[in-house]
């Protein structure tokens, strides 16, 4: 009997996912992680058959990065990743030959099951998608229990549809575009690790205290945080650079999930971000204003009208048909420059909420937890991811330099709230 | 467990304070490192680039080598014309491949190897064909031009601020370098002194003394930045 050889699908980077190719380096690539913790060690053989029937349901996320003349394409892999051992740390460099072969990985250690992904392949809200299906895969096929089809578990014996593959970024772009011009932020340094080393510092909070906090403030738990981040930046600058009239601006790049705005199921990349700012030169800050100066700027600008104007912007490059006929070696040096010209030096460091995490109810009682990493930026040295699960909220730093300075300030500022958070790293 | 130097509250899986780095300590509680959330001391290896490309340039630059070789041996049985090859490869071989044997290649120590390979080339062209202008034109000159390069290299890869000083810097000096080539061509080659570089020299000196007004003066590099920007 002849066996039928499996068409591979394939996809177009969407317009977020084409930066990241081209702005990778030699010791760098845009990587960020997420990982659930269940009740019990991962028993690697039923993960296995739980991956491979996954990496057939989402073959845009379960894919290789390949070349073509013109642009970047996403290929399906033809069969799932090896699983991985844990490092000391974690989102170790992910080089261009790996990115090639697959993507993204699968790294068990314990009872954890953690999953590393190119940022080309999707974003946070895709990959937690990913995540909690192979988790459901892996539990029927463990356990013997049936998942009910809801938060975010979808049917594995289907076909991806349309919606989910989609680059939703095409179909919102408003007519007119906003101009990209935007200040550049501090700049965090310190002496880097030797050998790529990431230092992880996860803060444990009780999501309870937390919230109770925010609506004191009469905010929202990501407004909160990102004014806590904000404190924290403003008195280290001040700590490491006293003088008021040479400090930079703080900016805290938060990033937006737009599948609520735009009511959409893509697993995509379809995030934006928006990036509040503070003059520290005009005075010292009270954290109402910081508040204040948060709130509003997400108010003005988590809006269908900005984000479509922004998007516009990025879009109308991908479209315009001068560039489209560059080779993709020239594309590359021009993208890349212009990632490093604007790409993150407009802000200090992202602080990513990636929210709730929603569970059917069968589920919970095997998961004790989930954790988002993200990997550091290309120049800054810090990043920030946050989720929460149950009662508690994770707040992962992630670092390449020694010394844990801003990781100091945000625990005492959090302190000064009467919130006592829970500290865990994986310090060498 | 709490950290006992600045009160931070801890996992029990910590072996040190993550945020003062203390060893932590408790008299009832012991430490739970084989729980901790990552194994220790497991680190990837770091690769470190394929050397297999840098000897693939070295092959590439050897083969016009052979070739000259042979062709200049070939064509009269003896050698002339090969050494002017050779010494040009290796000086863009020192300019363009050697830096990739380095992992963080020092433009500051690079730069004069080339210059000093320039001299020891424009000699060996002096002596080939007999000239005497090596030690009264291309050796000053050279020195000259590789030391103000140097000067200015080595200032702005070291130094964050100044760069409008150090190019005005620059400018002024090679004014004076083109003097300094009529200088030595008119005493070298006998040519009487015409004072054609000090057309080239009023005017870069007009250009470095711009650079360093504006490095001075913050409201004209205000109007220059208004008027000028693209």
């Amino acid at each position: 009997m002849k066996m039928e050889k499996r068409q591979l699908r394939w996809a177009k980077l969407d317009n977020a996912a084409k930066i990241y190719p081209a702005a990778r380096r030699k010791n760098w690539s845009n990587v960020f992680r997420q990982s659930a913790t269940l009740a019990e060690d991962v028993d690697k053989d039923v993960l296995k058959v739980a991956l491979s029937v996954c990496v057939k349901r989402f073959p845009t996320i379960a894919a290789r990065l390949r070349r073509g003349a013109f642009w970047y394409y996403l290929q399906e892999v033809s069969s799932p990743p090896e699983i991985m051992e844990e490092y000391s740390y974690p989102l170790t460099f992910m080089n261009k030959k790996e990115i090639r072969k697959c993507a993204f990985r699968v790294i068990v250690y314990k009872n954890r099951i953690a999953v590393e992904f190119f940022h080309s392949l999707t974003d946070g809200a895709g990959a937690l998608v990913f995540l909690k299906n192979l988790i459901a895969e892996y539990l029927e096929r463990k356990h013997n229990i049936s998942i009910p089809l809801e938060c975010g578990i979808v049917d594995r014996g289907q076909k991806a549809d349309d919606e989910e593959i989609e680059d939703c970024f095409l179909k919102v772009a408003s007519a007119v575009s906003q101009p990209r011009r935007d200040t550049d932020a501090w700049h965090m340094s310190g002496e880097i690790e030797s050998g790529g080393y990431l230092n992880l510092t996860c803060f444990k909070l009780p999501v309870g205290e937390v919230i109770a906090k925010a609506h004191e403030y009469d905010t929202t738990l990501t407004t909160f945080l990102s004014a806590v981040m904000m404190r924290s930046l403003l008195d280290l600058q001040n700590e490491q650079n006293p003088s008021k009239r040479k400090q930079k601006r703080i900016k805290l790049l938060i990033p937006v999930n737009l599948r609520k705005l735009y009511n959409t199921r893509t697993l995509r990349n379809f995030a934006m971000f928006t990036i509040p700012e503070i003059d520290p030169r005009l005075g010292e800050y009270t954290f109402e204003e910081i508040i204040k100066i948060i709130y509003h700027k997400m108010g003005a600008e988590v809006t269908q009208k900005h984000m479509g104007s922004i998007i516009s912007a990025n879009v109308r490059d991908e479209r315009n048909p001068l560039l489209r006929i560059v080779p993709l070696p020239i594309k590359n040096i021009v993208m890349k420059a212009v990632f490093n010209a604007v790409g993150e030096r407009k802000s200090c460091l992202s602080l990513s909420n990636l929210g709730a995490v929603e569970l059917p109810e069968i589920m919970k009682k095997y998961i004790t937890r989930f954790d988002f990493i993200l990997g550091v930026q290309a120049a800054a040295p810090y990043n920030c991811g946050v989720v929460s699960y149950k009662d508690t909220l994770y707040v992962n730093f992630i670092r390449n330099i020694r010394n844990p300075d801003l990781e100091r300030h945000f625990y005492r500022v959090l302190k000064e709230f009467g919130i006592t958070a829970t500290l865990e790293s994986n310090r060498k | 467990m709490y950290c006992v130097n600045c009160g931070a509250k801890l996992e029990n899986t910590e072996k040190i304070c993550p945020l003062c780095g203390t060893r932590t300590y408790h008299p009832d509680i012991t430490v739970d490192v084989n729980n901790a959330q990552y194994p220790e001391g497991r680190v990837p290896k770091i690769k470190h680039r394929s050397k297999t490309l840098n000897g693939a340039i070295i092959i590439l630059f050897l083969i016009p080598v052979i070739i000259s070789f042979l062709a200049d041996f070939r064509l009269d049985g003896d050698i002339d014309w090969f050494g002017y090859v050779l010494g040009a490869l290796i000086m863009g071989y020192t300019v363009f491949a050697l830096p990739l044997w380095f992992e963080k290649p020092n433009p500051v120590i690079f730069l004069p190897c080339v210059f000093g390979e320039m001299a020891g080339y424009l000699l060996y062209v002096n002596c080939i064909t007999g000239g005497d202008w090596f030690l009264s034109l291309a050796l000053p000159v050279t020195l000259g031009v590789g030391l103000i390069a140097e000067a200015a290299l080595t200032l702005l890869y070291y130094l964050k601020k100044g760069k409008l000083y150090i190019w005005g810097g620059v400018f002024i000096f090679a004014g004076g370098i083109v003097v300094l080539v009529e200088f030595l061509v008119s005493t070298t080659f006998g040519i009487a002194f015409r004072g054609w570089s000090l057309f080239p020299l009023v005017a870069l000196i007009l250009l470095g003394g711009l650079l360093i007004y504006l490095a001075i003066s913050k409201s004209a590099r205000e109007v220059m930045e208004r008027k000028l920007f693209f």
